[in-house]
């Protein structure tokens, strides 16, 4: 017995030294740390988490070929887009580009005009050139990314250093898109380095060169982390060019995979930027005084994100092949009920395929309130109904209210926060809808399909809990449950194959491709949709909108979107406008809410955050953005 | 020569069944499942920032297809596995393309071997030593005690012991670090203050581990010893005067082991699968979130790989326990 307790003695005092080691030498743990193992002074570093998981291949920076963890760094410190997207501000920012996109009247040349004097980080000047190699490789190369798009590209070459035009095979007056940075775009390759490459599709591109503020330092090849520092030459960056100097000297991108070790990577100022589920974020607040969220009090989060959650339907599966049944579906909704489950009332009502961020309610919202209001349904008998419901953000004030949440004074935040309306909730015109169809309910009052047989709708969702995907498809079975529907929630890894094939009934997504939040163009939103996508057999593969919906009228709103000019916005809200009129009628997925994006911040090392009362940029740190964001930030001193 | 035509070259013969029946089986499975590595990878991409027009999506999956070498029939496919395996080769990962899956495997398995190997040995010596003490001495207060720890402890699941190390030994005592397999901004050397950062990271993973696994181990333990000290042999060694410890170390103890020796070669064939749940409540590198990762998007490739290890190392594993047992067992001998 003595060996026994001899051994246990020997391993706690192995646990002791290890623990006294970890004082001594990992500063980054402890508040007031001097250093990590290699010496990123804490003070100077900024550490943030990476949302896509462990980088899966940690040693390759070549974004241009396979999918690539772009959010450990690639697009937030090391490269540079033509433009990006800018919801926050509400106009795209100009990157390696000096100026917006310019087409000749038929959308058949791209010119694009580069900023004078970004250097790559190896001191090359980064000019037409390049870019004018970028797409003839991609093009050119079967296997990379954008290979299948780049075809549209003829003839591409430099009028000058800083001028790439690039003519078209076909007219397309949206050509520039690929290059806009929306989380992703195509990037541009330095020449001088690709050019020297045998087999493009397996080059590493290892140590990568950058074109953005900051370089790669060092990355943990298991795929946990990636550390980049601020470059010497920072100014000659377009960050460094419009917003000024970063103030993080080093960056480190580190994934942390469960998200109460998140809570308490922050609370211990070991993460000064974090993604993490609104709980986690309370959580966080209520456990340390430096921890901040986006909004200092309910809902916490950025509210208007570009992106809507929603339910697709399979208008190729019976019953959802008729309109008044995906109809039914939507009355069925309680969305007073819906968001209180998804988010305890924080996400904000979208009855459009358009979020609330404050542009897209003035230019959509806004301009269709009339339309809504008029839009009636024919119940059958003679009867119709006004599904259009402006009181919904009331009662769900009421809701939020009683949960003891403060709600905005100022009438346009509370439209921000709660949205502007949404369906009514009306089972009876749900139900009568149905039975105009066919339905029946039995005697438990469960729906039957004309053909007596119970109506059941299986729900697919991703199987991150806590997702928005995953939160929507719970509360959706839960809504269609309550009004007598079978209907189940189902986690699935497949969502992506068994969507492609159309084997669902509905998948918890967003309604449509979602549109830029800075920018009123729904091309990519509606392209999707058009007619020659849809493959109407069910087992067949779809290369269009998951819902295998088309209709000619949207035929023509493509149609008419793809010969306006991207600057013509007038228009283009106009012809947004039509689209979605036909969405609303036609209800091939229904969108739910604007997606809530989560960022907690640690102000103990870094202040200055672009909070809701200082939101000067995109707040993500995940964002291609967030190099943007950096020259803002203040260090404390601690 | 017995031995070898009736008992060796059988059971060889049937240790490379078994390996190939396996890896044919799991060749097969993901086929059949209705992921598609493709189209798994170009939902990612889409719903992850690429922007793939529709009208290039079709181009675009028939030039993955043509990557990955799943233009190929079934048969070419699996007759250029078998190929590529003798040479050590998986090919490609899918979805970490085109990095080998010979390279992930190579960075995740130290960690999982270092840490599992470890752990496996640790949780079954302590288990099975306290379990034999409990099952054995029965009176003794300490290990009753031991035992009622051990009882409580068993039924909680992993995950909440783990959290609960976290909440304790990190987040309320600060002792050590929250996760990662050292220090961000270390560097793999083989140097004293690397290992011990690394020893500083695997501490609490290899705890929960250990905990958990010797606590089932001590209570198989105990069962078996309990029931071993029953029989007859070890009541006529009492009888015939042999010491208490003798009879403990080389009469029950060592009956009572023979299962669970199995049962430890099987686990460690199990090594090459990673723990799933440790990884990623520690953030800890290894095999499992390889595997999950791998069985997410159907990386057909990444997914042979692995499971072409687990399958080699259980099969072998077995192997070599059955050609030890003899040794450990004096009963099984080859007549």
């Amino acid at each position: 017995m003595k060996r026994w307790l001899s051994a246990v003695l020997v391993m706690v005092v192995t646990a002791g030294v290890l623990s006294a080691g970890g004082e001594e030498e990992g500063g980054s743990q402890a508040a007031g740390g001097a250093a990590d193992l290699l010496g990123f002074p804490r003070n100077e570093t900024l550490h943030a988490n990476i949302i896509t998981g462990r980088v899966s291949a940690p040693s390759n920076f070549n974004e241009w070929v396979g999918w690539k963890n772009r959010d450990r760094g690639m697009q937030q410190l090391m490269n540079e887009s033509l433009w990006t997207s800018d919801f926050i501000n509400g106009q795209g920012i100009n990157g390696l580009a000096a100026g917006p996109p310019e087409y000749n009247g038929d959308f058949t040349e791209l010119t694009i005009r580069l900023r004078e004097g970004v250097h790559w980080s190896d001191g090359v000047e980064l000019t037409a050139d390049d870019l004018v190699f970028t797409v003839e490789l991609l093009r050119d190369t079967p296997g990379m990314n954008f290979h299948a798009v780049m075809q549209e590209a003829g003839n591409v070459y430099a009028a000058d250093r800083y001028t790439a035009v690039v003519e078209l095979t076909q007219p397309n007056s949206r050509f520039h898109t690929y290059f806009r940075d929306f989380w992703g775009a195509l990037w541009v390759m330095p020449r001088h380095v690709f050019e020297e490459v045998d087999d493009p599709l397996t080059f590493e591109y290892h140590p990568p060169l950058s074109n953005g503020p900051y370089v790669l330092h060092s990355f943990d090849p298991e795929g946990m982390w990636t550390a980049w520092e601020r470059r010497e030459d920072w100014e000659r960056t377009p960050t460094g060019m419009l917003y000024g100097k970063p103030a993080p000297r080093y960056v480190v991108l580190r994934h942390i995979d469960e998200t109460s070790a998140r809570v308490i990577a922050t609370v211990r100022h070991e993460m000064d930027s974090g993604y993490m589920p609104i709980e986690s974020i309370r959580a966080a607040l209520g456990a340390s005084t430096y921890a901040r969220s986006k909004r200092p009090e309910f809902p916490w989060a950025q509210v208007g994100a570009p992106t809507v959650n929603g339910s697709i339907l399979n208008t190729r599966r019976p019953p959802l092949d008729n309109r008044e049944v995906r109809w039914a579906l939507a009355l069925s909704i309680d969305i007073v009920s819906l968001l209180s489950v998804t988010y305890d009332g924080g996400a904000g009502m979208s009855a459009l395929v358009v979020s609330n961020v404050p542009q897209y309610l003035q230019q959509y919202y806004a301009q269709m309130e009339e339309w809504l209001a008029d839009f009636s349904l024919d119940l059958g008998r003679g009867e119709t109904f006004q599904p259009w419901d402006t009181d919904a953000p009331a009662r769900m004030m009421e809701y939020v209210t009683a949960r003891g949440y403060p709600v905005p004074d100022n009438p346009d935040d509370a439209a921000h926060v709660f949205g502007v309306g949404w369906w009514k909730y009306a089972p009876e015109a749900a139900a009568a809808l149905l039975e105009k169809n066919g339905f029946s309910r039995n005697s438990e009052g469960k729906w039957l399909l004309p053909d007596g047989t119970p109506w059941r709708i299986e729900i697919l969702c991703s199987t991150t809990a806590g997702g928005d995907d995953y939160r929507s498809a719970f509360a959706a079975a839960r809504e269609w449950s309550k009004f007598g529907i079978d209907a189940v929630a189902l986690p699935t890894a497949n969502v992506g194959t068994l969507g492609a094939v159309g084997d669902f009934d509905v998948i918890a997504s967003r309604p449509v491709r979602e549109p830029w939040g800075d920018h009123p163009d729904l091309y990519l939103s509606f392209n999707q949709l058009h007619s020659s996508f849809v493959e109407p057999v069910l087992g067949e593969r779809t290369a269009g909108h998951r819902s295998r919906w088309s209709d000619p009228r949207m035929d023509a709103v493509v149609a008419d979107l793809k010969v306006t000019d991207w600057g013509d916005t007038e228009r283009l809200v106009e012809i947004g406008i039509e689209g979605m009129k036909i969405l609303v009628e036609e209800m091939p997925a229904i969108p739910l809410f604007t997606l809530l994006d989560l960022v907690i911040w640690d102000t103990y090392y870094w202040e200055n955050w672009p909070g809701e009362e200082n939101a000067y940029m995109v707040p993500f740190h995940h964002w291609p953005n967030f190099k943007y964001l950096l020259p803002s930030l203040q260090a404390t001193g601690n | 020569m017995t031995f070898l035509k009736r008992y060796l070259i059988p059971r060889l013969v049937q240790y490379f069944l078994v390996i190939w029946l396996g890896i044919t089986v799991v060749f097969i499975i993901p086929r059949l499942l209705p992921t598609d590595p493709v189209e798994q990878m170009v939902d990612m991409m889409q719903m992850r920032g690429n922007v793939i027009d529709p009208a290039a999506t079709e181009q675009t999956i028939r030039t993955m297809r043509e990557m990955y070498g799943l233009e190929d029939g079934i048969l070419d496919q699996y007759l250029g596995f078998w190929q590529r395996l003798f040479r050590f080769d998986f090919g490609p990962s899918m979805y970490a393309f085109p990095t080998p899956v010979v390279d992930l495997i190579a960075v995740a398995l130290p960690w999982t071997v270092g840490l599992l190997a470890t752990t496996l040995v640790l949780s079954w010596v302590f288990g099975n030593l306290l379990g034999g003490l409990a099952g054995y001495f029965t009176r003794s207060r300490v290990l009753k005690a031991i035992d009622g720890v051990v009882m409580c402890v068993r039924p909680l699941p992993y995950y909440i012991v783990a959290m609960l190390l976290i909440i304790f030994f990190v987040y309320l005592l600060g002792l050590f670090p929250l996760g990662g397999g050292y220090s961000v901004g270390g560097r793999v050397t083989f140097t004293w203050r690397f290992i011990v950062d690394v020893l500083r990271h695997a501490f609490l993973p290899a705890l929960s581990l250990v905990i958990l696994g010797a606590a089932v181990n001590h209570q198989t333990m105990r069962l078996l010893v309990q029931n071993v000290k029953e029989d007859d042999y070890v009541r006529y060694a009492k009888l015939g005067n042999v010491s208490e410890r003798t009879i403990f170390a080389r009469y029950v103890m060592r009956n009572a082991s023979l299962p669970q020796i199995t049962a430890l070669a099987m686990s460690f064939g199990l090594v090459f699968d990673g723990a799933l749940i440790t990884e990623i409540v520690f953030s800890y590198p290894g095999m499992g979130y390889l595997l999950f990762r791998s069985l997410s998007f159907s990386d057909y490739n990444l997914i042979m790989g692995i499971t072409s290890l687990s399958i080699v190392g259980i099969a072998t594993g077995i192997l070599l326990i059955d050609l030890l047992y003899p040794l450990l067992d004096p009963r099984i001998r080859l007549k």
